[in-house]
């Protein structure tokens, strides 16, 4: 929990400080009559994120969390180039905690040993928004690369028999977004993450009973972005 | 039927005398005219005296906490805030502090017994990186973090360390995660009985022809001394029934059961003996064989297959969550056992069957042990040595599922057995010596026996099972499928007919799954 409220505000500095160096940038480029000028060809913001996520590996969460998706909370920035191409760097954290089970004949049994599993993935994007005149909702797709850091540990355990490991992945995504402000946007995003060959190897963990090796699965999340 | 044991040492010259006899001794059971009795004479008893070595030490459990103070690294934990230095003899006290000045660090005042400083850390900064820097200093001898030594639960027993076996599966690590299982967990032990109380009982010893040719006298009315296993305990029994005698008294007469009752459940840190794995669960002496003594002594029944499936009903009914079969036989299939022990698993009893001691002879089938892989919940047990090899008599068979430490004197020597405490061994088999020498026996003495068999290794599963059990997992097919997944695989990969799926491995099963591990 330390962990994750220091990411959320790790985050919340990076979007504050994306805010507001983004209208500085605004406010020289204005004309001295008062019209806003053009939109820069490079606009960089900031957001902050939470919604919930699904594993691709449902047997294995449900069996040791009791439920295949949890919530996930992050923050990033990106980059617009233009008034339709993105980049955008994320980071998020889902955290749940669970029991040791032993799997039988496809189904799981606990085990009475508590056990706290975290996945970070950090994702980086790219993508084309769907502008248009007057037009407050953007939809947006895109798609990129990201790197899952899991970590397993568990009561009992000593330093070596806890899991932790970074696996790269890829995903898709899809949004749109709706300017509540010139400075303020909000979007709802759909993403599907796939991180192959995560849970290979070991014989003895809900993932090789479940014969899943997947990390990824689909998030939905809701963006509260700042800058224009 | 027969429990599935050797012994060592004294005992082991005698064991083909002893199978002749029982074999003589079978061929006149036909003649006998009436069955025997047993009547009970004094209902109390001196407590049962162990010959074993002794020691007088308590129990000193190494005490567990886990905290923000400590960083995880290499595979131990350390002081988040702190760590050693040494500096070499001769460096300045000046010198010292400006090192420590550059790692904000501040040296302690000086500890007793140590020649080295702890040096307390304000910068925050990951103690074992400080000394990695440190250690590189050429006024430094040496730097690290505080690791912290966490002893592992080792019994105390004064033959613990004798006991090679538990090691071997990682019980001691084992233990730190389930110390010996819980009292409302209850194991039946089908077997030879168990030296489970005392007191002094009055039976009428027949005559009996010896092998060779030698006739043993009657000894008439003799009245018998029992007392309880000391390393067991008295309190540790319930619903003791007898299918020999057909009553509630299940007495050892030849020490095989109470050596197994040992494995699985013989007391710990008690500054006696050695210890069992689950000391902590409740034991049910369930008698279905008949030995020497029994059919000396002219016991109504014998232990038959239906015996042995009687036993096994008796067992679950009255409440017990793991069946040890330390027994088996070969010839025709045993089709009343495999029922009675589906009934077992269907009520959810986890059942551990011996694989049989065949394996450097004629190899044949284990009947009882036969079914095991179309049973999920019962599981048919290979024996291993203490080099972790199949042991030498260890019966090679497609049922086999899993193995565990029985011992191999043949490769290990007379300490390759599994020690537990049992009975005295010289003043019960008195049927050994000449008819001159020939007496009553006794069943309240004891002593330490290195013992080797699939009955031994079979009580270790049983005695993991009972930690399994005590953890909250009943499922009887849950606890097979985990013994089986964590199971240290030897000899081939995979299953194999030698070792199934493997040595049994103690904190693996005990840990069970995570997501990835």
């Amino acid at each position: 929990m330390k962990a994750l409220v220091r990411d959320i505000a790790v985050a919340a500095m990076v979007c504050g400080t994306l805010a507001l160096t983004a209208p500085e940038a605004q406010a020289q480029s204005r004309t001295p009559a008062g019209r806003p000028a053009p939109e820069p060809a490079i606009r960089v913001r900031g957001f902050g994120e939470f919604g919930g996520r699904t594993f691709t590996a449902s047997q294995s969460f449900e069996a040791v969390l009791g439920s295949k998706s949890g919530v996930i909370f992050g923050a990033g920035a990106e980059v617009l180039a233009g008034r339709n191409l993105f980049v955008s760097f994320g980071v998020s954290k889902f955290q749940e905690d669970g029991e040791r089970v032993v799997v039988a004949n496809g189904e799981a049994f606990p085990i009475g040993i508590a056990t706290t599993i975290s996945v970070v993935p950090i994702e980086v994007s790219a993508g084309w928004r769907f502008t248009g005149p007057r037009r407050t909702v953007i939809p947006y797709l895109g798609g990129g690369v990201s790197w899952h850091k899991y970590k397993e540990t568990s009561e009992f355990a000593t330093a070596d028999e806890d899991v932790q490991f970074t696996k790269p992945g890829f995903q898709l995504l899809g949004g749109a977004e709706w300017r509540a402000s010139r400075w303020l946007g909000i979007a709802g995003e759909a993403a599907w993450m796939m991180v192959p060959n995560a849970f290979e190897g070991g014989r003895t963990s809900a993932a090789a009973a479940f014969e899943e090796d997947d990390l990824g699965g689909a998030v939905f999340r809701v963006k509260v972005v700042v800058g224009r | 039927m027969r429990p599935f044991v050797r012994s060592s040492g004294p005992v082991a010259p005698v064991a083909l005398l002893l199978a002749a006899i029982v074999a003589w001794l079978s061929t006149t059971a036909a003649q006998q005219p009436e069955r025997g009795t047993k009547q009970i004479v004094s209902d109390i008893s001196a407590p049962g005296i162990d010959r074993g070595l002794r020691d007088a030490d308590f129990p000193r459990f190494a005490p567990r906490s886990s905290d923000r103070r400590w960083i995880s690294g290499g595979g131990a934990e350390y002081l988040r805030d702190s760590l050693i230095v040494r500096f070499k003899p001769g460096t300045q006290t000046a010198a010292q502090r400006a090192l420590l000045a550059q790692v904000d660090g501040t040296a302690a005042p000086a500890l007793s017994y140590a020649d080295f400083d702890i040096v307390t850390l304000g910068s925050g900064e990951d103690p074992a990186a400080v000394a990695r820097r440190l250690s590189e200093q050429p006024d430094v001898e040496y730097a690290q973090a505080r690791y912290r030594a966490r002893p592992m639960f080792v019994p105390t027993d004064p033959l613990y360390t004798l006991q090679w076996n538990y090691p071997q599966i990682d019980l001691e690590r084992g233990w730190d995660i389930n110390r010996g299982g819980s009292a409302d967990v209850t194991v039946a032990i089908l077997d030879t009985g168990v030296a489970f109380r005392g007191g002094t009982f009055r039976y009428n010893a027949i005559a009996f022809p010896g092998p060779n040719g030698a006739q043993y006298p009657a000894l008439g009315p003799v009245d018998i001394p029992f007392a309880v296993a000391p390393d067991l305990g008295a309190s540790r029994f319930v619903s003791p029934r007898d299918f020999i005698w057909d009553d509630n008294l299940p007495f050892d007469l030849a020490g095989h059961g109470t050596h197994v009752a040992g494995t699985i459940g013989q007391l710990s840190s008690n500054g006696m003996s050695g210890t069992g794995i689950a000391f902590n669960v409740k034991l049910m002496p369930v008698k279905v064989v008949d030995t020497e003594w029994d059919f000396i002594f002219n016991s109504p029944f014998i232990g038959t297959d239906d015996t042995v499936a009687r036993g096994i009903r008796y067992a679950v009914d009255n409440g017990a969550k793991v069946l040890n079969m330390s027994l088996g036989r070969d010839g025709a299939p045993a089709p009343v056992v495999r029922a009675a022990i589906e009934y077992a698993v269907s009520h959810g009893a986890f059942v551990a069957v011996a694989g049989g001691n065949e394996g450097d002879g004629s190899n044949a089938t284990e009947r009882y042990a036969e079914f095991a892989p179309q049973i999920d919940g019962m599981v048919a047990v290979a024996a291993t040595g203490r080099d972790r090899r199949r042991a030498s008599y260890s019966t090679i068979a497609s049922y086999l599922e899993i193995a565990a430490p029985g011992g191999d004197f043949l490769r290990g020597g007379a300490t390759g057995g599994i020690l537990q405490q049992t009975l005295d061994l010289d003043r019960v088999e008195t049927f050994t010596l000449p008819p001159s020498r020939y007496t009553a026996p006794r069943f309240d003495l004891f002593a330490d026996y290195y013992f080797e068999g699939t009955s031994m290794a079979t009580a270790h599963v049983s005695g993991l099972a009972a930690l399994l059990m005590s953890q909250g997992l009943t499922n009887p097919a849950a606890i097979e499928a985990i013994l089986e997944q964590s199971a240290t695989d030897l000899g081939a990969a995979g299953r194999d007919d030698e070792y199934g799926h493997g040595l049994i491995n103690a904190r693996a099963a005990l840990r069970g799954m995570g997501i990835a591990r």
